[in-house]
């Protein structure tokens, strides 16, 4: 029932962020050119939400299942914000002999290293890190991080400095094709190969000790899937900045509709992601419209109460569905 | 049968297995073998590597010398998979923080034995079904793992281990959680399924009475060795148990079933009247701290000197109110203290010579002694003095043979210190 629901409401949504834009409410009129232009506009939005939502929310639900932490997620863990200082750098210096993925690339490799001082400072002392530690150490390196993104924005010259704070406000413009064609590429694989793992996510969840014994290869897989999730992490804020919560509030939501079980939650988290991304950003460029407010406002305006929430429940019950 | 694994070969062998975390070893070359179809059991204090041994069995850490061996296999060389279906583990706790159902954990049990992308054939859901009826979980089936009572969640953990139809169960503390009525029958279950189907059992375990009652064999871990091997009525001595546990420890012999039973010494206490007996402590340098717990612990009236003072026994002598006779510090000890002292060793029971070094400054303390057993007092004295005699004539080790040959009693570890305490003083007439 809930499903049939989720996925009516899907199809509904994605029509509904057509829609909207600066330009004003409802379909342009695609006889003229300005009405074609804006149409396109709209559609290259549209993809960009799809596939940065996609690779946020799937990337928060593995951390989530891993880290068996239900605030883990790129942005709270400063894996975005490592991203994010890799991507500026890219930016600012260029791709080099990487070309096109080039900028992903950068990201994803700041991304890991981030991942691994954030869970290194927070095991401090031996075992398995907890909630707060993890969020804490989190928080402390994407503040380390930004100052030095807001550093490099400082020293650098006019267009890259506007470049830099235009993409870190977080923003769905699309890149050129071949940008796109190479992300997607990234995102595809890496949620697919995620959707593999997914039963052994299951099993997982249960702690790395008891998925030993129940004959998984407890250590490689933890380790695959948390480099995929940085992988799509870092993708997504190589395409659109830093946007925050998405990848807590969807996968979240999914798990309060399908349950637990990966296998149904990853593809679930990557539509409903890839949908209320698409949705966020139709509010975002319509609201005030002709002005736009960059999307990352909007999730994080959705997702700070939620984080709240979810925070306190986490103080009083274990974790929620 | 699941695997191709020899049958000739033990289901279990540890061979001279060093291991522990991250180049701290906590199991020293332990070595024993576990026959197929055997109900062992693992006791030992708190940190003796119960745990360890569990998670060197299971491949779970890396032995850092020695070898694992499953069925004659080496742990570490088996297929994941073939490991699961060789052993299957209980854990002290199943924690499950996502909303899966019973139903569905017990269902990971097959993580191992089935594609875990298909939906489960008839078999294995009837695997599945037998498995909880055993463990009495089936009418729990639909509801959430997370919301059950610990002996609930515990039965399901079993469950689950059913499931994956292994060769060997090892239980770490298992069942310390249930009840009485949950924890006999979890125990009946796996001995049924040792009986059955020969399935060999390996119960970690903190209660001694109940390994000793159900298993065939005992291990009984000591700071990471394995210090003794055998039947219970082999492992379940009195003098050994209570050397390893460290404390005063009993054994009987249950009047039914004729096992072993263990007790604390509490009772001896319980009914004991006030000792109202004083006993004289030579320490120093901190040798005689845990003299002065345990004989307070006891309900003697203790003294102490002469110590030096900032010495570790004379601030403890005085954060526990016991009269000491004390001389300035870092000086030798002078007639005056000596004289004091004489008087106290007067009016005690006996006199305790702690494992405690001397020197020129210190040794003039074994005459206080000497006096005592002139007086005809006994004196208790630490085995070992000519190994810390550091005066220049070895005057220590002569005195102490004085003392040896004048009738002191040499001990050496404080349970064996407190053992003949109790038998001459606390309770003389048994």
């Amino acid at each position: 029932m809930k499903a049939a629901l989720f996925l009516a409401a899907v199809p509904l949504l994605l029509g509904i962020s057509m829609l909207l834009g600066p330009s004003g409410i409802g379909l342009p009129d695609s006889s003229t050119i300005s009405g074609q232009a804006i149409l396109s506009l709209r559609f290259g939005r549209f993809f960009m939400g799809l596939m940065v939502g996609a690779a946020l929310s799937a990337s928060g639900t593995v951390f989530q299942a891993i880290l068996r932490n239900p605030l883990a997620e790129p942005y709270v863990l400063g894996v975005s914000g490592g991203a994010g200082l890799g991507a500026a750098l890219s930016i600012l210096v260029g791709g080099g002999i990487l070309g096109v993925a080039g900028l992903p690339l950068t990201a994803f490799v700041f991304a890991v290293i981030t991942l691994m001082a954030v869970y290194g400072i927070a095991s401090q002392g031996g075992g398995a890190p907890s909630v707060y530690s993890l969020i804490l150490s989190g928080v402390i390196i994407s503040a380390i991080c930004s100052s030095v993104i807001m550093f490099l924005v400082s020293t650098a010259d006019f267009e890259g400095m506007h470049t830099v704070v235009w993409w870190m406000l977080g923003n769905l413009q699309p890149g050129t094709l071949q940008e796109q064609l190479v992300s997607l590429a990234f995102i595809a694989a890496a949620i697919g190969a995620l959707w593999m793992l997914a039963p052994a996510l299951n099993v997982l969840t249960l702690g790395r000790e008891m998925a030993h014994y129940q004959g998984l290869n407890a250590d490689v897989v933890i380790k695959s899937s948390l480099l995929l999730a940085t992988l799509l992490a870092a993708t997504a804020v190589s395409m659109g900045g830093m946007i925050g919560f998405v990848g807590l509030i969807v996968p979240h939501v999914m798990r309060m509709l399908f349950g637990p079980d990966h296998r149904w939650l990853i593809p679930a988290s990557a539509v409903g992601g890839g949908t209320f991304l698409v949705l966020c950003d139709a509010i975002a460029r319509s609201v005030m419209a002709p002005v736009e407010i960059p999307v990352g406002v909007v999730t994080a305006l959705c997702g700070g109460p939620f984080f709240l929430i979810i925070l306190r429940r986490k103080m009083t019950h274990a974790w929620i569905a | 049968m699941p695997g191709s694994h020899d049958l000739k070969s033990p289901a279990l062998a540890f061979r001279a297995v060093t291991a522990g975390y991250r180049n701290r070893p906590v199991l020293r070359g332990v070595e024993f073998e576990i026959a197929e179809g055997e109900f062992v059991s693992v006791i030992g204090p708190n940190g003796s590597g119960k745990s360890t041994m569990l998670k060197s069995a299971t491949g779970l850490i890396r032995p850092d010398q020695g070898r694992v061996e499953l069925f004659g296999r080496e742990v570490g060389a088996l297929k994941p998979r073939e490991r699961a279906s060789l052993i299957g583990v209980v854990p002290q706790r199943l924690e499950s923080p996502m909303a899966f159902t019973v139903g569905e954990i017990v269902m990971f049990g097959m993580s191992a034995s089935r594609d875990r992308w298909g939906s489960p054939g008839p078999k294995e859901l009837d695997s599945v079904e037998r498995a909880m009826i055993y463990t009495n979980v089936l009418d729990l089936k639909d509801r959430l793992f997370n919301e059950l009572s610990a002996g609930e969640q515990q039965r399901t953990a079993l469950a689950m281990a059913l499931v994956q139809e292994p060769r060997i169960i090892m239980l770490d503390e298992s069942i310390a959680h249930l009840d009485i009525n949950h924890s006999q029958e979890v125990l009946r279950i796996l001995m049924n399924i040792n009986r059955q189907e020969r399935v060999t059992v390996l119960l970690v375990s903190h209660d001694l009475n109940l390994a000793a009652q159900i298993a065939d064999r005992l291990l009984l871990l000591e700071s990471g060795r394995l210090v003794r091997n055998g039947s219970p009525g082999e492992v379940m001595e009195q003098e050994l148990l209570s050397r390893v546990y460290g404390c005063e420890l009993r054994v009987r012999h249950d009047p039914y079933g004729g096992h072993p039973v263990v007790t604390g010494a509490l009772d001896s206490l319980l009914r004991r009247a006030p000792l109202r007996k004083r006993l004289h402590v030579i320490g120093g340098g901190g040798s005689g701290i845990e003299l002065f717990r345990r004989l307070l612990i006891e309900g003697f009236e203790v003294t102490a000197g002469v110590l030096n003072r900032l010495d570790s026994d004379a601030e403890a002598a005085r954060a526990l109110d016991i009269p000491c006779v004390l001389e300035q510090p870092f000086s030798a000890v002078g007639s005056a203290a000596y004289e004091e002292a004489l008087l106290m060793v007067a009016g005690a029971d006996g006199v305790i010579i702690g494992p405690v070094p001397f020197g020129s400054g210190n040794v003039v303390n074994l005459e206080l002694a000497a006096e005592a057993l002139r007086a005809g007092k006994p004196v208790w004295m630490a085995s070992g003095i000519g190994s810390r005699d550091y005066t220049a004539d070895r005057a220590a080790a002569h005195a102490a043979e004085r003392l040896n040959n004048g009738g002191a009693v040499e001990w050496s570890g404080i349970h064996e210190l407190m053992a003949r305490l109790e038998r001459d003083v606390m309770n003389p007439q048994t």
